[in-house]
């Protein structure tokens, strides 16, 4: 029987919506996957359209992800939802 | 003469040389492989390159301007990318020449496949593949689409010529195979310049 990967629970706070988001996705893959319809375009982190504000909890930026955000940005809580999420609180830019 | 000299003189060398076959021939396929042997060339000089000169990315990637003309916006840099980073298939409009200093990048050439009909929809396929590397490079034509990821341990040092400057880019279309879509967005790319 296929284990089901570990997950973290994910909300949008912009739509209120909780969603599940396992380890091998990025946020991104959960929210559309869930029928969220998150601002991208590019998803992989070089234009800037997703760019999150992050309100509770912690989402890993991986290293090649975040080359639109500026160190600024990354102090004031911005982030990427191409990224893995640990639990947490994303307002999409939409 | 500093190599900061030498590297300006064979750069407005380069450009001067890529007006002669543009003036000549147009941007044509011939053209484009004419130009890419001429930044090729350029490329193999990497005493003209010393990395001292040019800030290492923190994050993921930087591009050095190094000769941005005003009038007809042509637009040559030196572009910095660590291992790992990756941009999803695009179309920037404008043709554009690639070669190596140092590193590899893998760029994968893709066509769209859709009829075009549905906004925000398109799908794409892979259409051929090109590993940039010291002494290779590539050539793109104005709507060609494709994606880059830096392979290997070492960052990818390269460089860059487009038809326009970044700073002119009017837009960037981004397609993703994972999400059949397509998103035309401004450039963001100057943004990223030192």
């Amino acid at each position: 029987m296929a284990r089901t990967p570990k997950s973290h629970r994910l909300t949008i706070g912009n739509t209120r919506q909780t969603i599940d988001c396992t380890v091998n996705q990025t946020v991104l893959e959960a929210a559309l996957a869930a029928g969220i319809d998150y601002p991208y375009a590019c998803a992989t982190g070089n234009c800037g359209t997703c760019t999150s504000r992050l309100d509770f909890g912690k989402v890993t930026l991986l290293p090649r992800n975040d080359a639109c955000l500026s160190p600024q940005q990354i102090k004031a809580g911005r982030r990427l939802p191409v990224a893995p999420v640990h639990a947490a609180t994303l307002r999409s830019p939409g | 003469m500093t190599a900061s000299d030498k590297r300006n003189l064979a750069c407005k060398k380069l450009l001067a040389d890529v007006h002669a076959i543009t003036a000549k021939e147009g941007i044509t396929p011939s053209a484009l492989h004419a130009l890419k042997l001429k930044l090729v060339a350029l490329a193999a000089k990497a005493e003209l390159f010393p990395l001292a000169d040019f800030a290492m990315p923190v994050a993921e990637a930087r591009n050095h301007p190094l000769l941005v003309e005003d009038n007809d916006g042509l637009g040559l840099y030196l572009t910095i990318s660590r291992p790992g980073k990756e941009a999803a298939p695009h179309d920037h409009g404008i043709w554009c020449i690639n070669a190596a200093i140092a590193g590899r990048e893998r760029h994968k050439i893709f066509r769209r496949t859709d009829n075009l009909a549905q906004p925000g929809y398109a799908t794409v396929e892979q259409v051929g593949e090109v590993m940039v590397e010291p002494g290779s490079g590539m050539a793109m034509a104005d709507h060609d689409i494709h994606s880059t990821l830096v392979v290997g341990g070492t960052p990818a040092v390269g460089l860059a010529l487009y038809g326009y400057a970044l700073v002119r880019f009017p837009s960037v279309a981004w397609y993703h195979p994972q999400f059949n879509s397509v998103r035309t967005m401004p450039s963001r790319r100057h943004a990223a310049m030192a």
